[in-house]
């Protein structure tokens, strides 16, 4: 075993928004704390860039609604200032071929399957309500919901093949999954988490109602500059040996010679750090690839083996102006085929420039894959020029960010469960095993899936280690 | 605005649409709630109950204990009954606010839009 290089109280795993929000309350309580990076930037599934034209992208994660109290705490507290999500006029519905204009929250071109998909979503929130997010596996029904994918519930309940693909594209939009994918019990319980699937889907009044100035990031970037140099980027985690009150990690850093150390494995070299307890806040698909010693239960073996992520590819096509505004549309796009499937206006707030964004996802996403950025960016532009015209196919700049190929999250936006593992499984989802407790938006009870929801489980994470504390941890516990 | 006889017809129109509507029958289903409305501009208010998927008659006043209270402009109310009007933008826009518990808020939302949407 190679000598310990860092001692802390507490090592956090991921310096996403959870990891950092569970590092950060940590540090409050006192403790010696050090949040060990994969990749060589925080914010994990939030990254706002600026692309060459200078355009800010979001990446990721960009947006924020009402009742994400943890993610507004946070932007107050630095004094990021948010506004709406564009939503004025005519938004566009593509279904069979043809284009149509609605205004609302509801496409209006074919009314009687709109009325059954209202109807059918109302069905779900209904039972939504009846399950806990916080222990959704203990409803008297939780097997049989359990064994249902939400595909099957839809198909069984909802008449119009109009209606099943607007439920679908929506579901796209939000898991980055087809409903055949996910259980149902697990999307009832991720809807009840935001309120209700009407507030997952809306823009104003609902999870899509506001942006940051700045982009999404940037509460990310605050956090780790508190934290300073307790957060080690580009530090890879690729084992964590656990037992007797302690906990060992070991990352593959870059040690900062990019000629090589020696050991013929490009500049990195094996970094320990241990200490009494550990947060790991990375998505369950990734924590598969790190070597447990001794294993993990069975129980937190299985879950991590089936919470398989989304697939999710976020394209920008950003353009002088957003022209589509002065046609009286609001950019926004719902589609029942093709690979972008919802499109929304991301245009900055004073719209010195237009930008549209669009998600590629699920069977689309994963069938495009061998594409690649140039063939995926000839499908998608080809999409925004059906909708909004020529104008829309060439755009100064477009920007993909392709989930599925980041070593580091495997995919986007959220865990998606299928049959049988929330109710097997789902207690493993927190309890934690001896020295480690797990964090990451896939934990938490309420806005799961969410920067929100990464926050909140964060704090909870940190929590339930001070609440173990009766003296200093890092001379044992 | 307006006046509350022609909310009342209107009201009428809209009840026996969504009466004669399968989907919503099967919506309220086991949905017995008592709604009070309450027309901002006029400051009358009514008084409905939906019973046994039924919705009942119209009643000038604000009668009993309401699980739901439903405010807005007369004439939003009366073009919302005469279905001119998507229930849905007007609850976004905040020109109808519904209030209630969680589950009757979402429950009304999405029946007066179906009656908005089947007709």
């Amino acid at each position: 075993m190679s000598a310990v290089d860092r001692e802390a109280d507490v090592v956090v795993v991921g310096a996403g928004y959870s990891g950092l929000s569970a590092a950060r309350r940590l540090v409050d309580a006192g403790l010696d704390v050090v949040v060990v990076e994969a990749r060589d930037r925080v914010g994990g599934r939030v990254w706002s860039e600026t692309t060459p034209t200078g355009a800010l992208v979001d990446h990721g994660g960009q947006w924020i609604g009402p009742t994400q109290h943890h993610l507004q705490a946070l932007a107050d507290e630095f004094g990021v200032t948010t506004f709406p999500t564009f939503d004025d006029g005519a938004s566009l519905e593509i279904r069979d071929g043809g284009r149509y204009q609605f205004t609302g929250f509801v496409p209006t071109s074919d009314r009687s399957a709109s009325a059954d998909a209202v109807a059918a979503l109302l069905e779900l929130d209904l039972l939504s309500q009846q399950i806990s997010p916080e222990e959704p596996w203990t409803h008297p029904d939780a097997l049989e919901l359990d064994r249902l994918t939400l595909g099957e519930w839809v198909s069984s309940e909802v008449g119009s093949a109009a209606a099943r693909h607007m439920i679908a594209t929506a579901v796209l939009a939000v898991f980055g999954a087809e409903p055949s994918e996910l259980s149902l019990l697990y999307t009832l319980a991720y809807g009840h988490g935001g309120g209700s699937f009407s507030a997952l889907l809306r823009t104003a009044g609902g999870a899509q109602e506001r942006r940051f100035h700045g982009g999404a990031q940037q509460m990310a970037l605050r956090l780790a500059e508190q934290l300073d140099d307790r957060v080690l980027l580009d530090a890879p985690v690729t084992s964590i040996a656990y037992g007797h009150g302690r906990v060992s990690v070991r990352a593959d850093r870059a040690d900062g010679n990019g000629n090589g150390n020696g050991n013929g494995n490009g500049g990195r070299a094996p970094w320990r750090v241990e200490a009494a307890r550990a947060v790991v806040a990375i998505p369950l698909a990734t924590q598969g690839r790190i070597a447990f010693d001794p294993p993990l239960p069975g129980r937190r073996e299985q879950l991590t083996q089936h919470a398989p992520m989304g697939s999710v590819t976020k394209v920008h096509a950003v353009y002088e102006r957003p022209f589509w505004r002065d046609d009286g549309l609001s950019g926004q796009v719902v589609s029942d085929s093709g690979a972008l499937r919802v499109v929304f206006d991301d245009s900055p707030d004073d719209a010195s420039h237009g930008v549209l964004m669009g998600f590629l996802a699920g069977h689309e996403d994963r069938v495009l894959d061998g594409a690649g950025p140039s063939g995926r960016e000839a499908v998608a532009l080809a999409e925004l020029a059906a909708a909004f015209g020529p104008m829309a196919g060439s755009p100064v700049e477009f920007v993909e960010q392709h989930w599925s190929s980041e070593p580091f999250t495997r995919g986007g936006p959220v865990a998606c469960l299928g049959p049988g593992v929330l109710s097997g499984c789902g207690p493993a989802l927190r309890d934690p095993v001896g020295p480690i407790h797990w964090a990451g938006t896939e934990t938490a009870t309420a806005w799961s899936g969410y920067i929100d929801g990464a926050i909140s489980s964060g704090i909870r994470a940190a929590d339930e280690i001070v609440a173990t504390l009766d003296r200093p941890l890092r001379r044992g516990s | 605005m307006a006046t509350g006889q022609e909310l009342i017809e209107a009201y009428t129109d809209w009840q026996v649409r969504c009466n004669g509507n399968q989907r919503l029958g099967k919506m309220l289903r086991g949905w017995d709630r008592t709604v009070h409305l309450v027309a901002s501009d006029t400051g009358e208010g009514f008084t409905l109950s939906v019973a046994g998927s039924v919705l009942g008659d119209l009643q000038v006043g604000l009668a009993g204990q309401p699980d739901l209270v439903v405010t807005a402009t007369s004439e939003d109310f009366a073009d919302l009954f005469w279905g001119d009007l998507n229930p849905s933008e007007k609850y976004l826009s905040g020109d109808i606010v519904l209030a209630g518990s969680s589950e009757d808020v979402m429950r009304l939302d999405a029946m007066s839009m179906v009656a908005f949407l089947d007709q």
